[in-house]
């Protein structure tokens, strides 16, 4: 996949705050790229440097291969960007907004009008039409943000935080829409402090602290450079003590404990852990009950690396 | 289109504003003008002082007696200093100063020069007219008549003459009177209007997240200022077209006379100094909630001082001193000067020319204060 924005070694200086510090990334064509990291890490601040809105000292940004420029208009018309803040003008109706917004991008009434209604139908938005954003909930005023942003069918989507504050239905919808936004081809980068969103949305996620990129990969790869531990408790009523020697020495794991009928394993590393227990138990014809596997999560990641959580 | 389009739908969310406005003009204009007219019409009286270095016989006592009738002479101690004071005070609006032998040289032809010092107001204008107007006549029959009381009498007959000519076309005080208070109040609603409906419209459309969301679009930024320029301009200026269409239908048409176009006129100018002051105003504030309020202070602060609903001449003088900081105060001197204004002439509006300076330099300040917010705001 080639590369649709190369970002090389950008700083932001605030006055005396280094809010970006010498960031260097790219994003592929076609992905959807996890930006994550505390409140005040940068994310907002880098992603306003790749849409201009921001003059930075140092740096360079590229799209499509193109200087990125606050006059680079044809750059612009295949952005698509949702702030983090809705955005919007009360006096105008759900409608009113988009054709507004939209039509910032696209003259042309005919396709605008069925960029609009595509829009709306991605959102579910389709009842409010003729509302006034203050009759909103909040959630679906976050959709009408979205839905204003990216009707014009961009070819790529900033998202800053859109599901922050937002009930889970409306949540979903808006993942949903994330998702149909990138099969219909779409690169987009996707702004957040929620883990979970990250962990099955995101190809591929920057983990920035204070300006600078702490860690880079796949959600997948980024758990195994933690080195973190993966802990499985099963429930056995009975358990001799030979077969616990016997667990112990099974690949990766590094701690048995037995206590109150809760047999815990902890394993340090690798993949397929707890398949591998539950062959020994049925070779061994042990029964057992409620068997979980806690994996470690992306915040887990986080604080490995950091030393601190992700949200406050 | 799309901006100018948006523009027109969020206008249409504040029409009630304006038809408030302008029925608080209807009513109140309307009112006052039925009662307009007990003052009556009174000729105003510019004050003048006379200076004699000449003895007090003769065409000289004869000029005298002519300027006393028609003026106010005040007495000031005989010291020049003193005279410049009350010229600058507005005590006199003019000096005449009549030169020694001035009577002998004048008879004999020798066109004595009388020197003035003048105000430069329009009460100055007119004693000007009184002297000019007098000479005018005095030469025409000194070269057919050598005898100094006949010369005076034939004087006397065509300056009467001429008054009566002048009673006869004597303009229409009374519908003037009326269009002075509607446009003295169309003050109010010109203000209000355009400044409660730009600074709305401007905090929609420049409000940080919105403004953010028009930069990283694809619209030309500069493109987009313009059009919303344009459209605070476009609405501006109907405002001020639908303000004058009522002046047509209150009024009726003495707003067609050189004294009604004066007026449309005036008012334009004023129309563009409240545009002006409404850009400033509408970049500054960022708060919706806080526009009716800053609206009442302009608006309505500005009429009362600035005698919109109360006349001038009633209004305490420490009133007036500060009214000269606010551009309503040229707009609606403007309106009652050409309410008694004789006669239109590029020399009588002087004074009026240079109020409509007045506020052309507010604007001019009102810009320039407009683009040091913006650029504030910007970095
Ligand atoms: N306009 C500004 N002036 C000065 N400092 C700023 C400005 N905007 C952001 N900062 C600072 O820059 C740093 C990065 O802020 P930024 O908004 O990019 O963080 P963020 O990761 O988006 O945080 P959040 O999750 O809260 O949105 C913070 O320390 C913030 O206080
Ligand atoms: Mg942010």
């Amino acid at each position: 996949m080639k590369n649709i924005i190369e970002v090389k070694k950008l700083t932001k200086m605030y006055k005396n705050l280094k809010a970006v510090d010498n960031l260097s990334f790219e994003v592929k064509e076609g992905e959807i790229l996890g930006l994550l990291g505390p409140n005040g890490s940068g994310k907002s601040t880098t992603m306003n440097c790749m849409l201009s809105l921001l003059e930075f000292k140092e740096g360079t940004i590229t799209i499509f291969g193109k200087e990125m420029k606050p006059n680079a208009y044809d750059i612009k018309k295949e952005i698509g960007v949702v702030f983090q803040d809705v955005a919007l003008f009360e006096e105008l109706t759900v409608y009113d907004n988009m054709d507004y917004f939209c039509g910032l991008y696209i003259k042309d009434k005919r396709t605008r009008k069925q960029y609009i209604e595509d829009a709306i139908k991605l959102v579910g938005l389709e009842d409010f039409k003729k509302f006034y954003p203050k009759q909103l909930s909040g959630g679906l005023l976050r959709r009408l943000n979205i839905a204003c942003g990216i009707a014009h069918k961009p070819k790529i989507v900033f998202l800053d935080e859109p599901t922050v504050a937002v009930d889970p239905q409306s949540r979903n919808n808006i993942l949903d829409g994330i998702e149909k936004l990138r099969e219909n081809g779409a690169t987009i980068i996707y702004t957040t402090h929620y883990m979970e969103e990250v962990e099955i949305l995101c190809d591929r996620v920057i983990i920035l602290d204070k300006g600078i990129i702490i860690a880079e990969g796949t959600p997948d790869e980024l758990k195994e450079l933690a080195n973190m531990e993966e802990k499985v408790s099963v429930y056995i009523e009975k358990l001799e003590e030979k077969h616990i020697e016997e667990i112990k020495k099974l690949k990766n794991v590094s701690e048995v404990t037995y206590h109150n009928s809760n047999l815990i394993v902890i394993y340090n590393k690798g993949k397929n852990n707890l398949i591998s227990l539950t062959k020994y138990l049925e070779k061994e014809r042990i029964s057992y009950d409620k068997i979980y596997s806690e994996r470690p999560t992306l915040n887990d990641v986080f604080l490995e690396l950091t030393g601190k959580e992700l949200r406050d | 289109m799309t901006v100018f389009k948006a523009y027109l739908k969020v206008l249409n969310k504040n029409k009630w504003m304006v038809i408030l406005y302008t029925v608080i003009l209807i009513f109140f204009a309307g009112f006052n003008m039925k009662t307009s007219d007990t003052r009556g019409f009174v000729t105003e009286k510019p004050d003048i002082l006379i200076v004699n270095e000449d003895e007090n016989i003769g065409i000289t006592k004869h000029f005298i007696n002519y300027i006393k009738e028609n003026s106010n002479i005040k007495e000031i101690k005989e010291d020049e200093n003193a005279r410049n004071d009350a010229l600058f005070y507005r005590d006199v609006n003019y000096i005449i100063y009549i030169p020694k032998n001035f009577r002998i040289d004048f008879l004999e032809g020798k066109n004595p020069e009388i020197k003035v010092k003048s105000t430069g107001d329009y009460m100055a204008f007119l004693s000007e007219m009184l002297v000019e107007r007098y000479f005018k006549i005095a030469n025409i029959y000194k070269s057919i008549e050598t005898n100094e009381e006949k010369l005076e009498m034939l004087i006397e007959n065509t300056l009467q003459k001429e008054t009566e000519v002048e009673m006869t076309s004597k303009l229409d005080t009374d519908t003037l009177t009326k269009a002075a208070y509607f446009y003295n109040f169309a003050n109010y609603s010109i203000l209000a209007g355009s400044v409660f409906v730009i600074c709305f419209i401007i905090s929609s459309f420049k409000e940080e997240k919105v403004r953010k969301r028009t930069i990283v679009s694809s619209h030309n930024y500069r493109k987009y200022n313009r059009e919303l320029l344009l459209s605070n301009s476009l609405f501006a200026f109907t405002l001020w077209l639908f303000y004058v269409l009522l002046s047509f239908i209150l009024v009726g048409k003495a707003m067609l006379t050189s004294h009604g176009i004066v007026m449309i006129l005036n008012s334009f100018v004023f129309s563009f100094t409240s545009l002006t002051l409404a850009f400033f105003i509408g970049n500054l504030i960022s708060n919706k909630e806080a526009i009716s309020g800053i609206v009442n202070v302009i608006a309505l602060g500005s009429s009362f001082l600035c005698g919109a609903f109360v006349p001038m001449e009633f209004l305490p003088d420490f009133v007036i001193t500060i009214s000269h900081i606010l551009p309503s105060y040229y707009y609606i001197s403007n309106n009652e000067m050409v309410k008694t204004l004789e006669i239109i002439s590029l020399e009588s509006l002087q004074p009026f020319f240079i109020n409509i300076g007045m506020m052309l330099l507010f604007s001019l300040l009102f810009i320039v204060l407009t683009n040091i917010v913006t650029k504030r705001k910007s970095s």
